[in-house]
């Protein structure tokens, strides 16, 4: 009776993991990122417009291609929970534009260059799937660059970049922890320098 | 033999610390495995002022004078002494395909190529897949150890440090001029200086991006090098297949810090 019982309880723990993975659309999840990527290099990198339209245009795609809501919570860390809603909302506001200022100056790093992709991998987060990529360099091999993509019913969203095995959320996470720790000023100072180095950018 | 002793680890290490973004063990977003911070922060502050009065400018001046195709000559030139390393390196991981690739390549490139300076094997299909000793070793299942910072040569980990050294040892030029004391030290010391400098070039932008976005770039290095390692397969363990697949909710997280503060 009790082996029966496992045996229920185990083909629904089954059943629930299968439909958490399940419920993310691999195919859809890999063409969302492909028409990120063509979209950037078509109609940003190889336009020929000016820099400020540019700028503008990559600013655009980058916040409706990312949830930077849920990344910044995600890199915050334990200190997200102990936060005021005010820093909250500043360490957002700072890290959106710290993000988006950084990245656009690194994007015409991919002038020229294109994306192959290779298929998805699941991810053990709910509604979440990895796109994998490869984009080839000047020299060496092609970097691999792996896309974590969150569904929430029919929309999709970049949560997290893996270069080279580098998770830029994690890295951005040890990298405010490591500061927190050694800042007496806790989060208040933390959006004190991201703010100085948006603005020396 | 001395001085050599103390270089050759030192300049590899130092590729290490540039070429390759690392990490070791844990992964754990949550918290890394760093149990010597205080020490290796005072290291890496060291590393940081050698790197800016010396190396920068060393590679930075290199970059002045060279033209980036000269450079790839040289990168092109400086791979190709390395490629029986790769070889016995893939041989030792059980890569046998890959391996005989290497030895290929090594052929080719060093006869058609002209020594190495043009990657003519590249456009025959034959693609180079570089690795090390360190590689090897994880590929064994030999395990990282803790975190710490080498002064002069940057991130490490006990294995790493150990086939860095191993590295060092087997290195072509070394064994080509190992009969003539002489040759073997102008050689060595040319090849490694030009080395050193070359691969601070290439990391050149890669580092200066990474800084001029970081509040904290002790952490920002250390992130980065451990995660890199921390896909270092072991052959008997699946675990190097998406190793970045930490949990990443929110919600999930609150239960994980819930958790941590109640223990």
């Amino acid at each position: 009776m009790k082996k029966n019982l496992f045996a229920v309880v185990f083909a629904a723990v089954l059943a629930v993991t299968g439909n958490v993975r399940a419920e993310v659309n691999a195919a859809d999840a890999e063409a969302f990122v492909k028409d990120v990527t063509n979209d950037g290099i078509e109609n940003i990198i190889n336009a020929n417009i000016s820099q400020q339209e540019k700028d503008a245009r990559f600013e655009k795609l980058f916040n409706q291609a990312l949830d930077l809501d849920f990344i910044g919570k995600f890199v915050l860390g334990r200190s997200w929970r102990t936060a005021t809603p005010q820093q909250r909302k500043d360490f957002i506001a700072v890290y959106r534009e710290l993000n988006t200022k950084t990245w656009s100056k690194r994007f015409d790093e991919f002038k020229g260059k294109n994306f192959t992709f290779k298929g998805t991998t699941p991810s053990n987060s709910a509604n979440q799937i990895f796109v994998n990529s490869t984009v080839a360099m000047d020299q060496g091999e092609p970097a691999k660059v792996v896309w974590r993509v969150k569904q929430t019913g029919d929309t999709f969203k970049i949560v997290d970049i893996v270069i080279e095995n580098v998770s830029l959320a994690i890295a951005a996470r040890n990298e405010y922890a490591g500061f927190i720790k050694n800042n007496p000023g806790g989060v208040d100072t933390l959006i004190k320098n991201l703010r100085n180095k948006v603005q020396t950018m | 033999m001395i001085k050599k002793s103390i270089l050759f680890p030192a300049t590899a290490a130092l590729l290490l610390t540039t070429t390759s973004c690392a990490t070791t063990g844990n992964i754990n977003p949550h918290e890394e495995n760093d149990s010597l911070e205080s020490y290796n922060r005072a290291v890496f502050k060291f590393n940081y002022q050698v790197d800016k009065y010396v190396l920068r400018p060393l590679a930075e001046g290199y970059r002045d004078v060279t033209s980036e195709a000269v450079r790839n000559r040289i990168n092109s030139f400086l791979d190709n002494i390395k490629e029986p390393l790769y070889a016995g390196n893939h041989l030792l991981q059980g890569n046998f395909k890959q391996a005989g690739i290497e030895v290929s390549r090594f052929a080719i490139n060093s006869t058609l190529g002209l020594a190495g300076l043009f990657d003519v094997a590249e456009g025959w299909g034959l693609s180079k897949k570089k690795t090390n000793v360190d590689e090897t070793l994880a590929s064994w299942c030999v395990p990282d150890g803790p975190y710490f910072m080498l002064p002069f040569i940057g991130p490490s980990t006990p294995r790493a440090a150990t086939g860095l050294v191993a590295d060092t040892v087997f290195d072509p030029v070394y064994w080509a001029t190992y009969n003539d004391a002489n040759v073997r030290d102008k050689i060595t010391y040319t090849y490694w200086g030009v080395k050193v400098i070359a691969t601070r070039e290439q990391a050149l932008d890669l580092l200066d991006e990474l800084e001029r976005g970081s509040v904290d770039f002790y952490s920002t290095m250390r992130s980065a090098y451990l995660q890199n390692r921390k896909n270092m397969g072991c052959r008997n363990k699946d675990d190097d297949v998406q190793t970045y697949d930490f949990d990443f909710g929110i919600e999930d997280e609150d239960e994980a810090f819930d958790e941590m503060e109640a223990e």
